[in-house]
């Protein structure tokens, strides 16, 4: 029931800043107070004025109230080079006035009249009082400062005007004006030996849930981009995950026959192997099976576009005529200081976009290099497979192994194993001083497989599975050897025994 | 002795003018937005004024174009300066003598100045 004038709903003001809608799970809600803190240089000040150049673009009203902070045309000087910027929205649309003149000269009460003022003559929907601290360090009292604040929300509320409150502080710090306030959003600035990762966090927002946590931060010429942490923002997959009893082919004939058939689709399987065993040509093979029905994608962190269209080339596969219709994807992060969170996304993106049925990722220590915190690896995988198998494609991500030969098989990281449907193990062995190439199926979910060790080669074509590897023992173990033979009539020998 | 008005609401930069202005010779009072920009003609008589754009209460569009229609005030030349662009102010008013995009080097407002009160370049002054 809702009284003439009055609607009970709660409505969003999107801040159109990438990924912080999503955080926020649509936006902020009109007429709410949120105070923005963090260290200086953290980007408060980027944040709020992307926010507010969004909210023109959108036909908003935005005022922009410093206190002591720098100077406007300092300010937006620094600002003139990001995407966001634009410069036909001043003064009509945003609207840049000091406030500390008046709140020296008439104090706490002074700035409430000027805000207040102001809101009704820009029309403003959105206003940003940059230099909270400032307004704190004038009350006479904590009391008069809650009032302060006190006073702000409702001006808002009745104007229907959002704030934005820009205040330095850092993460643990508890103010009382954070208790009256609907929300709090923190950025961190955190080092990380020679890395620094910049995060927000949203620490309360009244009327509404959102992604809890810590989400990666970017300031670039875009602005702020926010990459929502991927196991908050795909917890519950984004679609429904229909189990298919179906198999998909590895593109490499001889694997299909040893999975009896090829993997089961719509599964996230591990393809495990020393450097140089053929693990990215394998994944050339399995995205050569995509098409414009069943898209694929390639996500790699070593080699260039140019460069892998070339060497799949070589193994007649036209990766490059498949990438230009469309049929397959190529995404290349040459390996450095990524945000593991906008991996994650780019590669859903890419599997959403596409339709895609098919992602090959090259490799697992791409990840892993890029995670400030590494023990979130798993979770991470966990949860980014869990998405793209419920948007319908089947992964195959190549993960080497430390030791180049010998009998150590160990998974980079605890737990992996477990979330992997499937594991793919190729080995070298060395026979008589000859170094040749093992694959065996270690493990597949809801299917049977060929369990034995097979000898494969890289041939003109790809990868070609040549036969069951038999008659020689201790395989495993890097160095294999020939059994002696067991003369008719006598006992099996001692085990270590040589002639 | 000339006096300048100066009407801005950033206090840090209305510090600098008027210690720059002071430097030069000129006697400067100021005001922190249109409002009071209005009440300092009347009360100090200025032979110029240097107004920012945008600022609370009423914006330097609208002191000026008061002063335009006072006939006391009327032919006070203005400065101009803002961080938007000249567009953006020539929108709302176009009858001032200069316009300065902040921020902006204190020479260029301080050979605006001389122009525009008659007044020879500092190069071109006997020492």
């Amino acid at each position: 029931m809702s009284s003439a004038g009055s609607d009970l709903g709660l409505h969003r003001v999107p801040t159109a800043v990438e990924g912080l809608d999503r955080v926020l799970l649509g936006g902020l809600l009109r007429g709410g107070v949120y105070i923005v803190e963090g260290a200086p240089g953290a980007g408060k000040t980027v944040l709020a004025n992307q926010i507010c150049f969004n909210h023109v673009a959108r036909h908003g009203c935005a005022v922009f109230v410093t206190l002591l902070a720098e100077s406007h045309a300092r300010m937006l000087q620094h600002l003139q080079p990001m995407e966001f910027y634009n410069e036909s929205a001043i003064p009509d649309g945003l609207y840049y006035i000091s406030g500390f003149t008046t709140l020296e000269s008439e104090g706490l009460k002074g700035v409430i009249d000027l805000l207040r003022r102001e809101i009704k003559a820009h029309h403003a929907s959105l206003l940003v009082l940059d230099g909270f601290a400032t307004t704190e360090e004038s009350a006479g009292s904590k009391r008069e400062f809650k009032k302060f604040v006190h006073e702000i929300q409702t001006h808002a509320a009745v104007s229907d005007c959002t704030v934005l409150v820009l205040t330095n502080g850092s993460a643990g710090e508890i103010s009382p004006e954070y208790t009256m306030v609907d929300g709090v959003i923190e950025i961190n600035d955190t080092q990380f030996a020679p890395r620094t990762a910049r995060t927000l966090r949203v620490r309360k927002f009244r009327g509404s849930g959102f992604l809890p946590g810590d989400h990666a931060l970017r300031i670039s010429a875009k602005g702020i981009e926010i990459f929502p942490r991927i196991e908050a923002a795909f917890a519950t997959p984004s679609v429904r995950d229909v189990f298919h009893l179906q198999r998909q082919s590895t593109g490499v004939e001889g694997v299909d026959a040893l999975l009896h058939g090829g993997l089961m689709a719509r599964t996230t399987n591990g393809l495990y192997g020393p450097t140089g065993a053929g693990k990215t040509t394998f994944g050339l093979q399995f995205v050569s099976r995509s098409s414009a029905a069943e898209p694929g994608v390639f996500f790699g962190f070593f080699e260039s576009p140019d460069r892998l269209c070339a060497r799949a080339s070589t193994l007649g596969i036209d990766l490059a005529g498949m990438q230009a219709r469309g049929e397959v994807e190529i995404i290349w992060c040459p390996q450095g200081e990524h945000i593991l969170d906008e991996l994650g996304h780019k590669m859903i993106d890419a599997v959403r976009r596409r339709g895609a049925r098919r992602l090959f990722i090259d490799g697992y220590g791409g990840l892993v290099e890029s995670a400030v915190h590494p023990e979130r690896i798993t979770r991470f995988v966990s949860v980014l497979g869990n998405e793209i198998r419920a948007l319908g494609a089947t992964t195959v991500v190549s993960i080497e192994s430390r030791n180049i030969i010998g009998a150590s098989m160990e998974l980079p990281s605890q737990g992996l194993s477990s979330l992997l449907e499937g594991l793919i193990v190729m080995r070298y062995t060395e026979v008589d001083g000859e170094v040749r190439r093992l694959l065996s199926i270690t493990k597949i979910r809801d299917s049977s497989f060929d369990p034995f060790l097979h000898e494969f080669k890289i041939a003109e074509r790809g990868i070609e599975v040549t036969g069951r590897f038999s008659g020689v023992e201790a395989v495993l173990s890097g160095s294999a050897r020939v059994p002696k033979a067991v003369p008719a009539g006598e006992g099996p020998q001692e085990s270590g025994k040589r002639e | 002795m000339r006096t300048i008005l100066v009407v801005d609401d950033e206090f840090g930069l209305v510090d600098v003018l008027v210690a720059f202005l002071e430097a030069e010779g000129y006697r400067v009072v100021t005001g922190a937005n249109g409002r009071r920009g209005l009440e300092r003609l009347t009360e100090q008589k200025p032979d110029l004024v240097i107004s920012d754009f945008m600022m609370p209460l009423m914006d330097g569009a609208q002191m000026a174009t008061q002063m335009r229609a006072d006939p006391e005030h009327r032919d006070i030349p203005i400065i101009m300066m803002s961080a938007a662009p000249e567009s953006a102010v020539r929108k709302r008013f176009e009858g001032y003598q200069a316009f300065l995009r902040k921020p902006f080097p204190m020479p260029a407002l301080l050979d605006q100045v001389r122009e525009i009160l008659g007044e020879q370049p500092a190069a071109s002054r006997p020492k």
